[in-house]
């Protein structure tokens, strides 16, 4: 394996907060003794992230993630720990790391509003000193990738939210970043351009060999494109591995669809099953029960067994067995943190380098 | 860390195009604007030429008056420095994030809506100052070698009103209304930099605190190197303080901006 793009360790941000209580006293008491509490946003993470990877960064609201790319892209100081991006310590801001970097923020624009993006692009073009050929070039692949010639010559404050999304992408990418840092690039858009800009994200890192950090609350966005996902939680890693083991290691549940026979079974039968489906193997969870069809939560070690079990016992029709979605693995690591085990949490960095 | 080094001319010269396209689409907004700015000159250039009459009030006639006052509307606008009322702004909306991603010195965006904003308001004061001179008839008199003295002063009265705004601008970094204190130096600018009546007219202690305070060099000083008849001792001790105010402005606004970068890295915008 090459030299990591990224290396990032015992990276740890705490924030001191000022404090105050309600009302006009505490107002007045805290101008002259100020109280300050001490929030750990990022604490004592590690990870490293070879060139051309595209990584998850998920986590819930205060988890710790855009704090993470904040230090990353040299915007904080972090309180404890190093970091080397593309060569550089983020915070000295050095223009040959800036250069070599892009932020895009779904949330916050740099476009100018009243002019046309095309505008924006040029000024961005000489702001990076990107030379006037391969500027040409690399605006030409975006708009062909992005399909946006037709929102070139307009102003963008007439755009749509998708239409401006993808006006920062190329105007994050005109310089061809060794490192992107995508925060929630696909926050409010339709299900359509969602999928657009995955494609294209996707596209462009196979294209340039960018390395990509991606944070988002969209699944999709995560499956469609990250092979790899750092879970992080109250500023700690939680996960750092591939995405297809993440349900596996997390959730150590399978869930079991069944279907039974329709209308016309006996009700003789119907009652023989209703009977089987009190008397189930221990264990076993109904989540669902209605018109014939069954939903259960087996652990997944039991699975084959209460197949076979269910199939013998039940006039069944139909039957799947899938692992839980995405969305309720990651919210039962949200709400419960502590039922991941140490040897998923570890970092896989750090296992590299034992 | 640095505020403008290395230098990247050549993308600041951009931005100082594009900021300029981008606010000629609001012209009329702005040309409003600079309107607002002439009426306090434009008011007092109307009661001190009603004051002197056919007389003089403090030996300035009637036609001087107009001449100092309008010379004053041109230069107040060549100096004020509407960008360092935005500046604090982009610091707590957390705009100033884009500013330090990208590899150019974070000051050249002030600069550039500063550049493209005289562009803009210049257009439209200077035909209302030249109709103005056209119906007012004003006596301007200056000496010959007064006109490279005065472009100079200009230069670095701008120089100076826009770096002693921006040091103040950049206390946004601590308080969220430091904005508060760019209308105390307007205040200050009003009353001492002759706005309100030529320097030389105001009481001498007045006139003591406005040759020693910054403001006279923001504004009067090189309205009074055209109109006023001032001595070599006058004008060599005028450049004087206006370059060591100058200089201690670039020093403030430095130091504020370090420190304060440093917090904001601390705590995050």
């Amino acid at each position: 394996m090459s030299q990591p793009q990224i290396i990032v360790e015992h990276l740890t941000k705490v924030y001191r907060v000022p404090q105050r209580g309600e009302g006009l006293a505490a107002a007045v008491t805290s101008m002259f003794r100020r109280a300050y509490q001490h929030v750990t946003a990022v604490n004592d993470v590690s990870f490293a992230i070879a060139p051309a990877e595209i990584v998850g960064l998920i986590g819930p609201n205060g988890a710790g993630k855009t704090t993470t790319l904040k230090m990353l892209s040299g915007l904080l100081h972090p309180t404890a720990g190093a970091a080397t991006v593309a060569g550089h310590a983020p915070w000295e801001r050095h223009p040959a790391f800036l250069r070599r970097i892009s932020m895009v923020l779904g949330n916050k624009s740099q476009m100018l509003w009243d002019i046309p993006p095309l505008d924006t692009f040029r000024v961005l073009a000489e702001i990076y000193a990107v030379p006037p050929a391969e500027y040409r070039a690399t605006l030409d692949e975006l708009v062909a990738l992005l399909e946006m010639e037709e929102l070139l010559a307009k102003p963008v404050r007439s755009f749509s939210l998708g239409e401006r999304m993808k006006c920062e992408l190329v105007a994050g990418l005109l310089h061809r970043p060794a490192v992107l840092f995508l925060d929630e690039p696909t926050l409010g858009l339709d299900v359509s351009m969602q999928s657009r800009l995955r494609r294209f994200v996707a596209e462009y890192n196979r294209r340039s060999g960018a390395t990509v950090i991606l944070t988002s609350h969209y699944m999709a966005d995560v499956v469609a494109l990250c092979p790899r996902v750092i879970v992080i939680h109250q500023g700690r890693i939680l996960y750092d591995g591939r995405l297809g083991q993440l349900a596996e290691r997390l959730a150590p549940f399978k869930l079991l669809r069944v279907a039974m026979g329709e209308v016309e079974i006996e009700a003789e039968v119907k009652a023989k099953a209703e009977e089987e489906i009190e008397r189930l193997p221990g264990g076993v969870e109904v989540l669902e029960r209605e018109n014939g069809r069954l939903v259960l939560r087996v652990r997944r070690g039991d699975a084959p067994a209460v197949t076979a079990h269910l199939l013998q016992k039940l006039p069944v029709s139909d039957l799947t067995v899938e692992d839980p979605p995405l969305e309720a693995v990651i919210d039962q690591i949200y709400q419960q943190p502590d039922a991941l085990s140490d040897e998923a949490g570890r970092p896989e960095s750090a296992r590299a380098a034992q | 860390m640095n505020l403008i080094a290395p230098l990247n001319s050549r993308g600041g010269w951009a931005l100082v195009k594009s900021t300029w396209t981008s606010w000629l689409q609001y012209r009329s907004f702005f040309f409003l604007l600079a309107f607002g700015w002439m009426i306090p000159p434009l008011i007092y250039l109307f009661v001190w030429s009603a004051a002197a009459g056919q007389d003089h009030v403090g030996g300035i006639t009637r036609g001087q008056f107009v001449g100092y006052y309008l010379i004053l509307i041109l230069v107040n606008q060549i100096t004020y420095s509407q960008t360092n009322w935005t500046v604090g702004d982009v610091i707590r909306s957390g705009g100033l994030n884009a500013w330090l991603l990208r590899p150019m010195p974070p000051l050249f965006h002030a600069l550039s809506s500063e550049l493209a904003g005289k562009v803009v308001y210049l257009t439209f004061v200077t035909p209302v100052a030249a109709l103005l001179a056209l119906l007012l008839r004003p006596e301007i008199d200056p000496g010959l070698a007064a006109a490279p003295l005065f472009v100079l002063s200009v230069a670095l009265a701008w120089a100076l009103r826009f770096v002693w705004g921006l040091w103040i601008a950049l206390l946004a970094f601590w308080a969220t209304r430091a904005d508060a204190l760019l209308a105390v130096q307007d205040a200050l600018v009003f009353v001492l930099a002759g706005v309100v009546a030529p320097v030389a007219l105001l009481p001498a202690y007045l006139q003591g605190a406005a040759r020693f305070l910054p403001f006279r060099y923001m504004v009067g000083f090189p309205v009074e190197i055209l109109t006023g008849h001032l001595t070599g001792d006058e004008l060599a001790v005028g450049f004087a303080m206006q370059s060591a105010w100058l200089v201690i402005a670039v020093a403030l606004a430095y130091q504020v901006w370090r420190v304060g970068l440093r917090r904001y890295t601390a705590i995050g915008g």
